[in-house]
């Protein structure tokens, strides 16, 4: 049985993450509670919260039957709820909690990008995925050794939630070679085999990685690379920056050539696609064809 | 020579291929396995340099000496330039190298001729096996065919490769003519049509798993790989005189006969020893995005390159295709969101094909309103004339297209205010 809310009161609900939200969400919508009934507030321990004196504690309604959503619409307010949200937006609990009530009432619509809230979660679905991506693109890895041996350590600071979808990705690419990721929130390691996460980064992973970035001994030859297959005579800084945000630069190798390969460009370098350092080498035109000999014997 | 510098003039020497996708691989892990790389169909860019482009690759030329003079190319016999080679064991070493600190996702090997053509083959191949076979590689590898080298040369190259591409470079038989006179279309198509054969095989063996897979899990016993993203091409935009229409044209009988994944666009870049009769002009960018656009059209709304351009010559600059076309064709228009074809919602400019899936599945449940594309952020200037919903009609559908297009394409007066 209902354990008899009153209908105008306010609720106080906890969550610090995706699955203690759903516990709590589950609860909230077997009791029938509307979305403007409930406060939600970050973290788990409500003895602590002075505000929630005072408010109802969480209804329990154990018989009522547990409501379903679609698996494809779960998945979506997960992705949602990785998203960090500035001061000015709504927070990540009551955002998905309205979604998630009208989507057990049978509300397609509340997922639609038409839909005002819908349009909110698709935006933070989507944030949180070119997060993701960004993780998959611009994160580099050094090689660092310690006791056991090599280890690909690196450091990164996500704008969401993402560290371990990036884990994900870099377990496969990098199968048994032992990883380190270290952030600002969390850590992870790869041994090969397995992952080990830490909520709060050990403190000297960061300036492992850091160190064996400078130390990486092939590093010249990526920043080489950069400016070789860079084309001055095509010079287009917002295509470049509208992919790749300024605040990943000063992680890349390559971050600190791309002003001066800018200026350089600028200042008459774009005349030709060529870069200007190969085309002061020495150069050799070949006699026309020798066929069945090798060209450059 | 050092490495370091081979790869400096190998990769400058690479860079007027416009092609740089790692999309279209098949799925591959390396997780719980010896050797490295992993690849998922979407391609990942791991640097932007500071002309916009993608850094998905690495892109090298395994050697810029070449018997061929084609005039276009700053690799050509009679260009003066530093010439360099790559061992096959220094772009495996560069690869690995890169791959590891995730700069890149894969190789795109390219080459000069050399020797014969068979050789040149022979050796960019090398490279693609010790990469699959004595490092267990299994990022991308995008392979260059050499249209003349051997067939069983190319059917080897795709076994390894997840892309083969032979370019085209010029659309048109005598652009070729003159300014590539050592190769031929006509082999260049060849190569193609075979790349093709290779890539249907293959998915028709694939097929055949799907319905009765082998009992054993053994690679070998599985219909072999060929080539599983696709095979692409490129076209020079702006070394001759050829017009756009041509080249949509060209570009849409190479996706029909030989189902290219992709035709790339370059816009000719000037390069040093210019021959005479090329421009030095700056790349016409603006022409190539335009291009990609139109192709973009074809490719994935269904239009015929001789819709996008009715009679021969350019695509206008100013506006994009889609505009255009809709602006010629204003007596389908205005289109009623509630209860169109959604190919003809897919033809109105400002509203992509995402929006339109979108608009289909939300009519389904209630009508759809002008407040709707607000929300769907479409662009709402472009297709306020273009369209109907519940609440909105055109007030301008009288208007004629002259004056339309003038409201599209120059800026607008500053709004005045009211005192
Ligand atoms: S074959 Fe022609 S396009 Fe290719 S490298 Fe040689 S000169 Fe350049």
């Amino acid at each position: 049985m209902i354990d008899s809310p009153g209908t105008s009161t306010l609720i106080v609900a906890y969550a610090s993450d995706f699955d203690g939200w759903r516990e709590q969400a589950r609860q909230l919508l077997k009791a029938g509670i509307p979305p403007a009934r409930v406060t939600w507030r970050d973290g788990s321990d409500r003895n602590d919260d002075l505000f929630s004196m005072g408010a109802e504690s969480l209804p329990i309604a154990p018989n009522a039957p547990t409501p379903t959503i679609a698996r494809a619409h779960l998945q979506a307010l997960s992705r949602a709820a990785r998203y960090r949200t500035q001061p000015h937006e709504i927070g990540r609990w009551p955002l998905l909690y309205q979604t998630l009530w009208r989507l057990s009432r049978g509300d397609e619509t509340a997922l639609n990008a038409a839909d005002e809230t819908g349009a909110e979660v698709q935006r933070r679905q989507h944030a949180v995925k070119r997060e993701a991506h960004h993780l998959h693109a611009f994160l580099r890895f050094h090689p660092d050794a310690d006791a056991r041996g090599e280890c690909f350590v690196a450091w990164f600071e996500p704008a969401h939630e993402v560290l371990d979808l990036g884990a994900e990705h870099f377990a496969d690419r990098l199968g048994s070679a032992r990883f380190r990721i270290a952030t600002p929130q969390g850590g992870v390691e790869w041994n090969g085999e397995h992952f080990t996460y830490h909520a709060t980064c050990p403190r000297e992973w960061r300036a492992r990685a850091q160190s064996a970035a400078s130390a990486d001994e092939d590093r010249a030859l990526w920043r080489t690379y950069f400016v070789s297959t860079f084309n001055p005579a095509r010079l287009n800084h917002k295509v470049m920056t509208q992919h790749m945000p300024q605040r990943f630069w000063r992680h890349l190798s390559e971050g600190d050539l791309i002003p001066a390969l800018e200026a350089k460009a600028r200042h008459g370098g774009q005349r030709l696609a060529q870069e200007a350092s190969v085309g002061e080498r020495k150069g050799k035109a070949l006699p026309p064809a020798r066929p069945e000999r090798d060209a450059d014997a | 020579m050092e490495l370091i510098d081979k790869l400096s003039i190998l990769a400058d020497a690479a860079k007027y291929d416009a092609s740089c996708a790692s999309s279209g691989a098949p799925q591959r892990s390396s997780r719980g396995k010896t050797g490295v790389g992993a690849s998922n169909g979407t391609g990942i860019c791991h640097s932007f340099t500071p002309d916009g482009r993608c850094v998905s690759l690495l892109k090298v030329l395994m050697t810029n000496f070449c018997l061929f003079d084609c005039q276009y190319c700053v690799n050509r016999r009679s260009s003066n330039i530093p010439r360099a080679r790559f061992t096959p064991e220094e772009i495996v070493r560069l690869t690995l190298s890169f791959y590891r600190r995730n700069t890149i996702s894969g190789l795109f090997l390219s080459s000069g001729i050399i020797r014969s053509s068979d050789y040149t083959m022979e050796q960019m191949i090398e490279v693609a096996r010790q990469l699959r076979e004595v490092h267990e590689f299994r990022g991308y590898i995008h392979l260059k065919a050499i249209p003349e080298a051997d067939p069983k040369l190319l059917e080897q190259a795709g076994r390894y490769a997840d892309r083969l591409s032979a370019n085209v470079e010029l659309p048109t038989l005598t652009s070729l003519k003159t300014l590539a006179p050592e190769k031929e279309l006509g082999t260049i198509h060849t190569a193609m049509g075979q790349i093709r054969e290779g890539i249907d095989a293959a998915n028709d063996g694939a097929r055949a798993d799907a319905r009765h897979p082998p009992r054993s899990a053994n690679p070998k016993r599985q219909a072999p790989r060929y080539a599983p993203g696709g095979q692409s091409t490129q076209m020079i935009v702006g070394a001759d005189a050829t017009d756009d229409r041509t080249i949509l044209q060209s570009a849409q009988q190479l996706y029909r006969s030989f189902r290219l994944k992709r035709v790339y666009y370059s816009a000719f870049s000037p390069i040093p020893e210019r021959p005479a009769g090329l421009p030095q002009a700056a790349p016409p960018m603006l022409r190539e995005h335009r291009l990609y656009q139109a192709d973009f059209l074809i490719r994935t709304y269904g239009f015929q390159a001789e819709e996008i351009l009715g009679k021969p010559g350019n695509l206008e600059l100013d506006i994009d295709p889609k505009l255009a076309w809709a602006l010629n064709h204003r007596d389908g228009f205005p289109v009623d969101l509630n209860t169109a074809e959604p190919g003809m919602i897919g033809r109105v400019p400002g509203i992509g094909l995402r929006s339109v899936q979108r608009l289909v599945e939300l009519r389904r449940h209630r009508k759809i309103r002008f407040q709707d594309l607000v929300a769907l952020r479409c662009r709402l200037e472009t297709l306020k004339p273009f369209v109907v919903t519940q609440d909105y009609r055109p007030a301008d559908a009288a208007r004629d297209s002259q004056r339309l297009r003038q409201t599209m394409t120059e800026p607008q007066p500053a709004q005045l205010a009211l005192i």
